[in-house]
């Protein structure tokens, strides 16, 4: 067959110290050269919360903040994240405590199979450290790079506003007034049954 | 998909990058630059031409400044399009690229670089293999041509960038610099038709920036893409138009994602006489899409005229 020797039998990339402070814990790992972020941080850092979707920057599941700033992990090269400061989707909730964003994706339906949610929390969390107060297109310009085949995306920004009313202080609860169920453990289990970031 | 054993090097400085190159080009080994990685990663991905070597350019200082006159080719498509320090035309293409998460990653050098595109070369290997290949993705052992069979002299795939025809418009200057030294070209000299070789970058060249005229400040203009998705997606079709304001006569068109490279229609504009119907007839006219991309070529075709009337309009 024709380019039969197509595939090229060289040897493995050599491995390099890879460092970078991952949610708030230094992580000092040994990474091959050729490693994408993505495949750091599940393999080596232990964050599964970053999923591997389509792997070509479509999805959007991939997304970490790189010092506050979202980024795709699938599309990062390791050594260029190395020394700086990652936040995965473990990150965002404060011991036992999510964050309103997550509170708020929990109450409105923004989360259906959820495996596309984790991008979603760190873009929609990126956006409301910039900005508050965002209007409905602002919402979904932030979030075209991330795909959901479930929700059909309103729940999603409807979720997103919710919270964004949490930052801008107008609202308490991340829960909407009218909940049935209130929450038994409104302050959550007093230790973190896991260090975030180690979730496995 | 695992990533293709290579090494990736990340040198500090320019001077540090040419040597790098010049060293590798001399051991015989082969390599790839790499900027955003936001083409070049899915493709190594695929087992598409992959080299042992990497070079990026991540690491390297001062090659990311974004002006109204010059651009530097680490320069992120996001900072342009949301930065405001770029030329507003420019900055209208950068923002239409892919989504807000690519920009973040994705460069201007590398997506005036950008690697060509055609439905049966970007797949999986075991895919390309059970065609038994195409010509760009197993260069040299002979495999025909699938878009236009029975003819092996040149490559198809289609230029898919979007930046470049608005640089082309705006009289954009190409700065490289390789081991053999540095040279300008003037953007639309850059490339060169085939899908294979693409543009006139040497082994071990990469392009440092672009500069744009002393006047660019006075021209304005526009850009319009066709996609099949209006969030993100590589243009099925583009047009960029510019004038200096209030001159018409200076009109300017350039087009993409038609061929494999894009161009820009200084013979149909200056035999249109500023007509804009007659220009869109005359780009129609010269333009050939194949069928290699999402959408039919006649319907890329027939949305030209379409695109340049409406990139043209005041």
């Amino acid at each position: 067959m024709v380019g039969e020797e197509h595939v090229s039998m060289i040897p493995a990339a050599p491995s390099e110290v890879w460092s970078a402070e991952v949610n708030g814990q230094n992580q000092e790992v040994l990474a091959p050269s050729n490693a994408i972020l993505l495949d750091v941080l599940r393999d080596k850092a232990g964050c599964l919360g970053v999923k591997r979707g389509c792997d070509m920057g479509t999805c959007g599941c991939c997304t970490v903040l790189i010092d506050g700033e979202p980024r795709l992990s699938c599309l990062t090269m390791a050594q260029d994240a190395a020394g700086c400061s990652i936040t995965t989707v473990e990150g965002l909730a404060d011991g036992a405590h999510l964050a309103p964003i997550q509170q708020c994706f929990a109450d409105h339906g923004g989360s259906q199979c959820g495996f596309c949610t984790p991008g979603f929390l760190i873009t929609s969390q990126a956006l409301l450290t910039k900005n508050s107060n965002p209007t409905d297109k602002e919402v979904a310009c932030a979030i075209e790079g991330n795909l959901c085949r479930c929700t059909g995306y309103q729940q999603i920004i409807e979720s997103i506003q919710a919270a964004a009313a949490i930052h801008r202080g107008e609202s308490e609860s991340a829960r909407p007034a009218s909940d049935a169920h209130p929450d038994p453990h409104p302050s959550g289990p007093e230790e973190p049954t896991m260090p975030p970031g180690h979730a496995r | 998909m695992l990533m293709p054993p290579f090494e990736l090097h990340r040198p500090s400085t320019v001077e540090e990058a040419c040597s790098l190159a010049a060293k590798l080009i001399e051991s015989g080994q082969d390599f790839d630059w790499i900027a955003g990685g936001t083409d070049l990663i899915p493709n190594y991905k695929w087992h598409i031409n992959t080299k042992p070597h990497v070079i990026s350019l991540a690491g390297i200082d001062g090659v990311s400044t974004i002006s109204m006159n010059e651009i530097g080719c680490m320069a992120r498509l996001h900072d342009i399009a949301e930065g405001g320090d770029a030329h507003p035309l420019v900055a209208e293409a950068a923002s239409k690229v892919a989504s807000s998460l690519i920009r973040r990653n994705a460069t201007l050098g590398g997506n005036l670089c950008l690697d060509t595109r055609c439905f049966w070369y970007n797949q999986a290997e075991e895919w390309r293999s059970s065609i038994d290949w195409c010509h760009k993705c197993d260069c040299g052992t002979g495999s025909d041509c699938r878009v236009i069979p029975n003819q092996n002299e040149l490559c198809v795939a289609t230029y898919q960038g979007d930046v470049a025809p608005t640089l082309m418009v705006l009289d954009a200057t190409v700065h490289l610099i390789g081991p053999n030294g540095a040279r300008s070209v003037l953007l639309h000299d850059f490339y060169q038709l085939d899908g294979m070789t693409r543009n006139i970058l040497q082994p071990g060249e990469f392009m440092l920036k672009i500069t744009l005229p002393e006047d660019v400040e006075d021209w304005t203009g526009s850009y319009r893409k066709l996609r099949v998705r209006e969030s993100w997606d590589f243009p099925e079709a583009g047009a960029a138009a510019a004038w200096k304001k209030g001159d018409r006569s200076t009109l300017r068109v350039a087009t993409t994602a038609l061929e494999s490279i894009p161009r820009r229609h200084d013979e149909e504009v200056a035999n249109s006489n500023g007509d804009v119907k007659a220009i869109c007839d005359a780009i129609y006219k010269s333009t050939k899409p194949v069928n290699n991309t999402a959408l039919p070529p006649r319907y890329r075709r027939n949305m030209i005229k379409v695109l340049v009337k409406r990139a043209c309009e005041e």
